[in-house]
């Protein structure tokens, strides 16, 4: 049997949580409960990733000590790391080429037994070099399968579904650890290369990367062709040109490359994984891929957490699931995609044009969620529900794009029979305080009888001042009240600060000593608006008004 | 224009347009088909007479016509083409800066101009006692 065949069997094996192998596994490290995930462990890095974190503790410790004991406890660990890598590797290969045999030799017996009576493992397409007693498994699996999926039991109960849910964790967990492996890696390659690490974000790519150059110092001979976009490359080329890393010691070099090979060797797990789900989507949820696609329903069953848990979560979660919320900063948000999350790979939202996006992934979520609700009762296993939603929402799309009807001219409307539409409300009023008669005006507006008015020019000509500062007015002092409109007029040219502002007075000064920092230069137009300081004490706030009983 | 417009060439025809327009502007062009100034004047007349159809009828009369001359007489009018503007069978006459205020002589130089002309006379005519039309200037 090939190794892509032992993976595969190993895999799914493990999946199964039963057999020897996870009882060893948990008696050997408590520190995770998760069988699934320890089985993977077990393949994957090998029962040595407790250790593994210990040399992440162990490296920072190292950082925050001198150098010299950097570089000696970097060479004591390096050999400790050295040895537990060989140990790694040779239980790896141990593992592969030994243990995974002798496992999967009982796992053989076992599981096969198992997979003969429910299990459609064995249908995998990934079965290169099966044998005939494979093959016979195989077709026996796939007729039990389809007398199976006519007798419509709950599908918590179908013990394939059980496997693709289990599938689905262990994809997430398998996404988990590279990202744990990546940050690895990424801490390791940092003394030689740091700027590519905010230059390649995908830690898929980035681990491609690192193996590529290794410890080259010169990027013209690593040809990345194929691993990056061509834009990248020349960013990566000509930063590395000037990086200021140096190269890396031998033993830290393998470290780094072998933790490259283990999240390469997970990434293609994963896929495989994925694949096999995709493969029995039709099967499992008939409705939702015949709207999403079965990949992308494969991936958002797998985030949820299974079926029922998607069917229970409303439109706009399921519209989420899977987004992307790493902000990328240094790069440009001009890229910075709106909240969708698996649904944007969908075949139906790749082909709408741009600007109808926001609504396609509002609609193709609101729809693939009641076919996921569907599926989860079994509703309509030919999936005729998920195909009509489709062209329903195919249909919706279109109506979309079509151009709006032809204006027609209208003729004017007679003059003066229209009624002028009159607004209200508190913000009408106190738009029009600002341009409503003032009290002086008031009262320059009137006259008292018999007596005559003093005038601007004196002797009747001018502009006449009626009451305003006559003796028998009623009034002891009329000021200029704040007016609302100066007011605004003012606060808008105190924010664009015309050369010096006038509001500060003299005697502040723009520098401050303070017993931290010593002395400090603050702004003085600063806080001024918005602050603490609040509006009854500010320079440019009004009068409160007091209203006249 | 006359397969534009409508033509009128007896005067019974205008007698009975002129009666039985109610409550819109009536718009009555007197002028020859072939007379240039009058061709400039009728493709304006052409083009507002969709925009202005809710308050409008405009109608062109020939002048060359036997039955009409007596309109030429007691509209006076000499210069073509000549509008005269009529409301709920009411002539009504407009200050257009000329000393004839019975009538308006010659063309309109844009569009616009002929709506403007023909909207005062609507809000007039609709203002005075001669229509019970829904007006909306007075306060509520």
């Amino acid at each position: 049997m090939g190794t892509g065949m032992e993976l595969i069997i190993f895999l799914v094996s493990a999946v199964k949580s039963t057999g020897l192998s996870n009882r060893v596994v948990k008696e050997s490290i408590p520190t995770f409960p998760n069988p699934m995930l320890s089985c993977i462990m077990l393949w994957a890095s090998g029962y040595s990733e407790a250790t593994l974190n210990d040399s992440f503790l162990a490296d920072l410790d190292e950082l925050s000590d001198n150098e010299d004991d950097l570089l000696e406890a970097d060479n004591d660990d390096a050999e400790h790391m050295e040895e537990d890598i060989d140990g790694d590797l040779a239980d790896i290969e141990a593992l592969n080429y030994d243990d995974l045999d002798s496992v999967s030799k009982l796992q053989k017996t076992q599981r096969f037994t198992d997979i003969m009576q429910g299990g459609f493992v064995v249908a995998l397409p990934l079965s290169y070099s099966a044998t005939d007693f494979l093959v016979l498994k195989v077709e026996d699996a796939l007729e039990n399968g389809s007398e199976n999926s006519t007798h419509g039991i709950v599908l918590e109960d179908d013990p394939e579904y059980q496997l693709i849910v289990d599938c689905n964790a262990l994809s997430v967990d398998i996404e988990n650890e590279i990202v744990i492996i990546h940050n690895f890696i990424r801490d390791k390659y940092r003394l030689k290369f740091p700027e590519l690490e905010s230059l390649v974000h995908h830690p898929i790519d980035y681990a491609r990367v690192v193996k590529k150059i290794a410890n080259e110092m010169d990027l013209t001979l690593v040809d990345l062709e194929g691993f990056l976009p061509s834009a990248i490359i020349m960013v990566v080329s000509v930063t590395a040109s000037t990086t200021s890393g140096k190269p890396l010691p031998e033993d830290v070099l393998q470290k780094t490359i072998d933790a490259c090979d283990r999240a390469l060797a997970l990434d293609s797990a994963k896929k495989k994984v994925l694949d096999f789900v995709e493969s029995r989507m039709g099967y499992i949820a008939p409705n939702l891929s015949a709207i999403v696609g079965s990949a992308v329903a494969a991936k958002i069953i797998g985030t949820a957490g299974g079926l029922s848990a998607l069917a229970k979560m409303p439109a706009c979660n399921v519209q989420l699931l899977g987004a992307k919320k790493k902000n990328l900063a240094g790069f440009s948000t001009a890229t910075s995609q709106f909240r969708v999350g698996y649904l944007e790979q969908t075949e139906i939202f790749q082909s709408t044009p741009p600007s109808l996006r926001m609504r396609a992934c509002r609609l193709l979520a609101s729809k693939s969620t009641l076919a996921a609700r569907v599926d989860s009762t079994r509703g309509d296993p030919a999936g005729k529900t998920g195909r009509t939603l489709r062209a329903e929402i195919h249909k919706k799309i279109e109506k979309w794009q079509e151009p709006p009807p032809a204006k027609q001219p209208k003729p004017l409307p007679v003059p003066d029979s229209e009624p002028r539409k009159k607004r209200g409300g508190r913000r009408l009023r106190k738009m029009k305080e600002r341009y409503a008669i003032t009290d002086m005006r008031k009262l320059a507006n009137r006259m008292q009888f018999g007596i005559p008015e003093e005038s601007s020019l004196g002797d009747g000509l001018g502009e006449g001042y009626g009451m305003l500062g006559q003796a028998g007015s009623g009034k002891l002092r009329v000021s200029v009240g704040q007016s609302k409109l100066a007011a605004k007029v003012a606060k808008k040219f105190k924010d664009r600060s015309y050369g010096t502002s006038g509001a500060t007075s003299g005697l502040t000064s723009s520098l401050a000593f303070t017993p931290v920092q010593g002395i400090e230069l603050s702004n003085p137009q600063a806080n001024q608006f918005g602050g603490t300081q609040s509006t009854y004490f500010s320079e440019t706030g009004t009068f409160s008004k007091i209203k006249r009983t | 224009m006359e397969y534009l417009l409508p033509t009128l060439r007896k005067k019974q025809e205008v007698d009975s347009l002129i009666r039985d327009t109610l409550d819109k502007v009536l718009v009555l062009r007197f002028g020859l088909s072939s007379d240039a100034v009058c061709l400039q004047l009728d493709d304006v007349l052409y083009k507002s007479v969709k925009d202005v159809s809710k308050f409008v009828t405009v109608a062109l009369v020939d002048t060359t016509e036997e039955e009409i001359q007596v309109y030429l007489k007691y509209f006076d009018i000499t210069y073509v083409p000549s509008i005269v503007f009529f409301f709920n069978a009411h002539h009504m006459k407009m200050d257009s800066g000329s000393a004839d205020h019975t009538k308006w002589v010659g063309t309109f130089q844009r569009k616009q101009d002929f709506v403007d002309v023909v909207e005062e006379h609507m809000v007039q005519g609709c203002k005075s006692s001669l229509c019970n039309c829904r007006r909306y200037t007075e306060r509520q």
